[in-house]
């Protein structure tokens, strides 16, 4: 039995999955993509700039003001850690006993890494919208690959998978039929194991 | 084939007061990442040979973290930002 995808001419990889299949696994990538939107700023303080104080002149801020006002205007652009703990696993810290090397560097990357991730899992959902047989070209089988990642990231968290053992404990429990599990969870369940199946056969189709 | 050491010299005092001492980029264990996966990026990203690939993979999975790169602090923030792009955990700091 051949696995669900394939190697094509000219770099492409065959996807042999149905119309109806390709779909859901469209729809997981938008879902993630839709996680990805930049998050609205947390509250409507732009008057809140100017705070000068009474001594400030209104001939045009001297340059105290100036840098006051371009720290609050930097403290402003920081994007807070996200809220959701999937989309910070998505976007996680750059370092883990650091504060300030972490901030400056989401300060830096942040609104970068979410439309490269986005740009990526529209890419990748969009070639699997198309007419089957799918056949994807390089760039959307890379895209496809480092989407299934993101899903499965997204999936995991909300199936709390943490550690190594409770991925363990999830496989078996598939494998032994997920049973009295609750409905959502099963389902979670069910398309963490079909996305997982995906990847692997991908990466191992893709593997130099 | 030789494997190229993660582990990188004992640095003496001066070397770490040296304004050029190199960063690294690490990549920490994950629940969810298939060791397939992680070799696929380590080979196709950092260009490493299947073997390294695979014993940094492995590091990763039992160490519970591998230095994957070193450079300049920019180089680092370059690698860290492509494997968040690749959904692995990456840190980087001073090497230490």
């Amino acid at each position: 039995m051949g696995g669900t995808f394939g190697r094509a001419r000219g770099g492409r990889v065959k996807v042999r999955l149905g119309r109806a299949d390709c779909v859901v696994v469209a729809g997981l990538l938008e879902a993630v993509s839709g996680l990805l939107e930049p998050e609205a700023p947390a509250g409507g303080d732009a008057e809140q700039v100017a705070g000068g104080g009474e001594g400030a002149s209104t001939s045009g801020p001297p340059a105290d003001d100036e840098a006051a006002l371009l720290a609050q205007l930097e403290a402003d652009l920081i994007p807070p850690r996200p809220a959701d703990p999937a989309v910070a696993r998505l976007l996680p810290d750059a370092s883990r006993d650091d504060p300030e090397l972490a901030e400056s560097f989401r300060r830096l990357t942040e609104p970068d890494l979410r439309e490269r991730k986005r740009g990526a899992l529209a890419l990748a959902a969009a070639a699997l919208r198309r007419p089957t047989p799918v056949v994807l070209d390089d760039s959307e089988a890379q895209a496809l690959l480092k989407g299934l990642t993101d899903v499965r990231l997204v999936l995991a968290e909300r199936l709390g998978i943490q550690t190594d053992e409770d991925a363990e404990f999830l496989h078996a429990a598939i494998a032994a039929g997920v049973g009295d599990a609750d409905a959502a969870w099963s389902q979670a369940a069910g398309l963490y194991d079909v996305v997982t199946f995906l990847q692997e056969d991908l990466v191992h189709t893709l593997t130099p | 084939m030789s494997v190229a050491p993660v582990e990188v010299e004992r640095p003496d005092l001066e070397e770490v007061a040296r304004p050029d001492v190199p960063w690294v980029t690490i990549v920490w264990n994950d629940p969810v990442n298939l060791m397939s996966y992680v070799t696929y990026v380590f080979q196709t990203y950092f260009g490493y040979s299947k073997e390294k690939a695979t014993k940094l993979m492995l590091d990763v999975h039992q160490e519970g973290r591998a230095v994957v790169s070193n450079g300049t602090r920019e180089e680092m923030e370059r690698d860290t930002q492509a494997m968040h792009e690749f959904g692995l955990w990456a840190t980087f700091q001073k090497d230490d």
